[in-house]
C-alpha cells in the first residue's frame, strides 16, 4: 500500500486582533490507500483546522502555516500556489462538510452544480458530464436521479443533501476524502445510512478517508486508525482497537469513561473531566491537558511531553509513559 | 425512584395535540398524546428531529397552547390544576424549562445575576437583599461562583452557560423541569458534567424531569421511563431497561440499532438495521400508522388504521404487528 498523505509537524496559527491563536501546534499523521483515519477531539482542539489546511481552505491571512509539511501524492502542498491548489482540490483531495445546506449553492439546481464540478477537472462534453452526474447520484443512492438533477438544494432533505455533497466530492475520483463531521447535523437513522454509504464507497473506490468527528460511536463503527487531538496537538494515535481497549493518554481514558454505555444505570456516576480546554491564544507551556489531568505532575506544567511508543503504531504524549516514571499519582501536583 | 404503589401523578396529559396552520395545510406537530408524568421521575423523550418532541415540551410548559386536550398539574397541596390562561402564571412558578442552545437562550445584555433574579422578581419572591443571596446560592449550586454574578453571558463557555440556564430555571424553586436537549450543543467531556449536575440536583431538590434528547445512550442512562416519539405520536413507552431489552415497536428497534456504540468489536458484530427513506413531513399526514411508509414489516392494516398505544408484552406500544 502506498501513502496517500503525510502530514509532518504542522503548525497553523491565526493572526487576530487579540494576538496569535495557535490552533494547530505540531500535528503529524499519515494515511494509506483505502484507510479510514478518524480525528477526534472537542470543539476548538484544531481538528477541523488541520483538515482544512490539507486543502488550504483557510483564508490566508488570517491563517498562516507556520511550519511543517503536507505531502499529498508525493508533493508538498504547503508551497503550492493558489493556482496549483485549484487543480489539486477536487481531483486529489476533496471534502464534505458538516452542514450540507450551506455548502450547496441554493440558487442553482444540483445537476448544474455537479456538472460544473466535473467539467472543472475533466474534459467532457456537456452531455457526457450530465451522464456522469447521473451515474454519481446513482452511486450515492439518490432515487430518480434523472428528475432529481433538475431540483434545487432546498427540495432535498438533510440526508439527501449530504448524499449530493458526497457525489460532488467523488466526482473526480479523489484519492483522499476529508469528511468534516459528516453526520453531526443528521438524525441517527439518517446517520446510519450515510455511514453505510461512506463505507461502501471506500470499499468500491479504495479512497482514503479522514473522518473528523467528536462522536466516538461513529469512530468505532468506521475508523481503522484514530488520532486523538487536544489543544492543537495529537495526544494519542493508534488503531481503533488500541484507542478503545488500551487507551494510554489520560485525556483519551477520561473521554472514554465519560460516555454512558447502555448497560450502565444511574448508580454508576459518569466520569466528568473538570474544567475546560485551554485558551490557544496563550497555550500552556507544558502539556495542554495538565490543568484538567487527575495525574498531573510538576513537569507536566513545565515541559511538553515527548511521544512515547506503546505498541506498534500506537503512541501517546504523556509524561506518565516515560520509562522512569514511578506511576500515576492520583491527585497529582496541580 | 418510588415504586409503583406510591407513585404520585404530577402531570397528566390528556389527548393533547398541537397543530400549526401553514400555507400547505395543517402541520400536526403533536398528535393526541396521553401521558402521565410521576413525581420524582425522569421521563426521557426521544425521536428524530421534526418528530414534535420539542413542541410537546413547550406545550407542556405553557409556551404553546394545545390545540386540543388538557394538561392537569397536581400541585403540592394535592389539588389538580388545569393549565389554561388563568392558571398559567402560577403554573410557571412550578414548571420551568432548560433550553438546548445555551448561546441564544441567555440575554446578552443582562448580567448573570439579572438573568437568574428575573424570575424571582416576576413571582415577587423574597426582598432585594435575600434575592441577591439566592443568586449566589444558586450559582454555587450549579458549580459556578459568586464572582460570576456580574459578568455577561458571552464571557462564559458553552458548559458554563448551560449551568447559568439551569440556575435560572431553579431560581423560582420549581418542581417540574423540561430539559429540552440540554446537552446536545456541548462537547462530550462537558456533557457528563451537566448530566451529573442534573442528577445531583434531582436528588437534592426532588425534581421531576422531562428529558428530551436524541442521544439514546444518555437518555437510557438518565431516565426511569422512556417515550419514543415518531411524527407527533408516542409509539412506545416503557421503563428504560425494558425498552432496551424488549424493544417492541419497529421504529424503536431501528432507532436503537442505528446508534453507534463506542466499541469497535461490538460495532463489527452488530447487525445494523438501516431504515430507508427520510422522516415524512408532518403536514397532511396519511391515515394509518405514521411509520407505515418506512416500516420493514408493514401490513395492509397499517395503512388503513392507526394503531393505538396499548399494553402489549409488558409495556405500552402502538403497533399492529406486536401481539398481545
Amino acid at each position: 500500500m502506498s501513502k496517500v498523505l503525510e502530514v509532518k509537524d504542522l503548525h497553523v496559527s491565526f493572526d487576530t486582533y487579540a494576538g496569535e491563536v495557535k490552533a494547530v501546534r505540531g500535528v503529524s499523521f499519515d494515511l494509506e490507500e483505502g484507510e479510514v483515519l478518524a480525528i477526534v477531539g472537542e470543539s476548538g482542539c484544531g481538528k477541523s483546522v488541520s483538515a482544512q489546511t490539507i486543502m488550504k481552505l483557510n483564508p490566508m491571512p488570517p491563517a498562516r502555516i507556520k511550519s511543517g509539511e503536507i505531502i499529498l501524492n508525493n508533493k508538498d502542498i504547503v508551497k503550492a500556489t493558489e493556482k496549483e491548489m485549484r487543480s489539486i482540490r477536487g481531483k486529489d483531495v476533496s471534502m464534505i462538510f458538516q452542514d450540507p445546506m450551506t455548502c450547496l449553492n441554493p440558487t442553482m439546481p444540483i445537476g448544474k452544480q455537479l456538472v460544473e464540478a466535473i467539467k472543472n477537472h475533466q474534459k467532457l462534453s456537456k452531455e457526457d458530464a450530465k451522464k456522469e452526474a447521473i451515474r454519481l447520484l446513482n452511486l450515492v443512492k439518490i432515487p430518480n436521479p434523472e428528475q432529481r438533477i433538475k431540483q434545487y438544494p432546498h427540495e432535498f432533505s438533510g440526508g439527501m443533501r449530504q448524499r449530493v455533497m458526497i457525489a460532488m466530492a467523488l466526482s473526480c475520483a479523489p484519492k483522499l476524502l476529508i469528511a468534516d463531521e459528516p453526520t453531526t447535523a443528521l438524525d441517527v437513522t439518517i446517520q446510519a445510512q450515510i455511514m453505510e454509504l461512506l463505507q461502501e464507497i471506500k470499499e468500491k473506490t479504495n479512497t482514503a478517508i479522514i473522518l473528523i468527528t467528536h462522536d466516538l460511536g461513529v469512530v468505532a463503527s468506521m475508523a481503522d486508525r484514530v488520532a486523538v487531538m487536544y489543544a492543537g496537538k495529537v495526544v494519542e494515535t493508534g488503531t481503533a482497537k488500541d484507542i478503545f481497549y488500551n487507551p494510554s493518554h489520560p485525556y483519551t481514558k477520561a473521554l472514554l469513561r465519560s460516555l454512558p454505555t447502555t448497560d450502565m444505570d444511574r448508580s454508576v456516576r459518569l466520569v466528568s473531566i473538570p474544567g475546560t480546554p485551554p485558551d490557544l491564544l496563550n497555550p500552556p507551556v507544558g502539556c495542554g491537558f495538565a490543568s484538567r489531568c487527575e495525574n498531573c505532575m510538576r513537569i507536566c506544567h513545565e515541559e511538553q511531553p515527548n511521544q512515547f511508543e506503546i505498541g506498534e503504531n500506537h503512541t501517546a504524549s504523556c509524561w506518565l509513559l516515560h520509562p522512569d516514571c514511578p506511576g500515576p499519582q492520583v491527585g497529582g501536583d496541580k | 425512584m418510588a415504586n409503583n404503589q406510591e407513585r404520585k401523578k404530577l402531570v397528566e396529559i390528556k389527548n393533547v395535540s398541537k397543530h400549526f396552520r401553514v400555507s400547505e395545510g395543517t402541520l400536526k406537530a403533536v398528535n393526541d398524546i396521553n401521558l402521565d408524568i410521576y413525581k420524582g421521575e425522569t421521563l426521557g423523550l426521544v425521536g428524530e428531529s421534526g418528530c414534535g418532541k420539542s413542541t410537546f415540551g413547550k406545550t407542556l410548559i405553557g409556551i404553546y397552547n394545545p390545540t386540543k386536550g388538557t394538561i392537569i398539574y397536581h400541585t403540592a397541596d394535592g389539588k389538580p390544576m388545569e393549565i389554561n390562561k388563568k392558571t398559567l402564571f402560577s403554573y410557571s412558578k412550578m414548571a420551568q424549562i432548560i433550553f438546548q442552545d445555551p448561546y441564544s437562550s441567555l440575554d446578552p445584555r443582562m448580567t448573570v445575576a439579572d438573568i437568574i433574579e428575573e424570575g424571582m422578581i416576576i413571582h415577587k419572591m423574597y426582598d432585594k437583599h435575600k434575592r441577591k443571596e439566592r443568586v449566589y446560592e444558586l450559582l454555587e449550586l450549579v458549580g459556578l461562583n459568586k464572582e460570576h454574578a456580574n459578568r455577561f453571558a458571552h464571557e462564559f463557555s458553552g458548559g458554563q452557560r448551560q449551568r447559568i440556564g439551569i440556575a435560572r430555571a431553579l431560581a423560582i424553586e420549581p418542581e417540574f423541569i423540561v430539559c429540552d436537549e440540554p446537552i446536545s450543543a456541548l462537547d462530550v467531556s462537558i456533557q457528563s458534567q451537566i448530566i451529573n449536575l442534573l442528577h445531583d440536583l434531582q436528588q437534592k431538590l426532588g425534581l421531576t424531569y422531562l428529558f428530551i434528547a436524541h442521544d439514546l445512550n444518555i437518555v437510557k442512562y438518565i431516565s426511569d421511563r422512556i417515550a419514543v416519539m415518531y411524527l407527533g405520536n408516542i409509539v412506545e413507552l416503557a421503563s428504560s431497561n425494558d425498552l432496551y431489552e424488549n424493544t417492541l415497536h419497529p421504529y424503536s428497534q431501528a432507532l436503537l440499532s442505528a446508534v453507534p456504540i463506542p466499541d469497535p468489536d461490538k460495532e463489527a458484530q452488530k447487525n445494523r438495521q438501516i431504515l430507508s427513506g427520510d422522516v415524512p413531513s408532518p403536514i397532511n399526514t396519511p391515515k394509518g400508522c405514521p411509520f407505515a411508509g418506512r416500516c420493514p414489516y408493514v401490513m395492509d392494516i397499517c395503512r388503513q388504521e392507526k394503531p393505538v398505544l396499548e399494553m402489549k408484552q409488558g409495556h405500552l406500544v402502538a403497533c399492529h404487528k406486536v401481539e398481545k
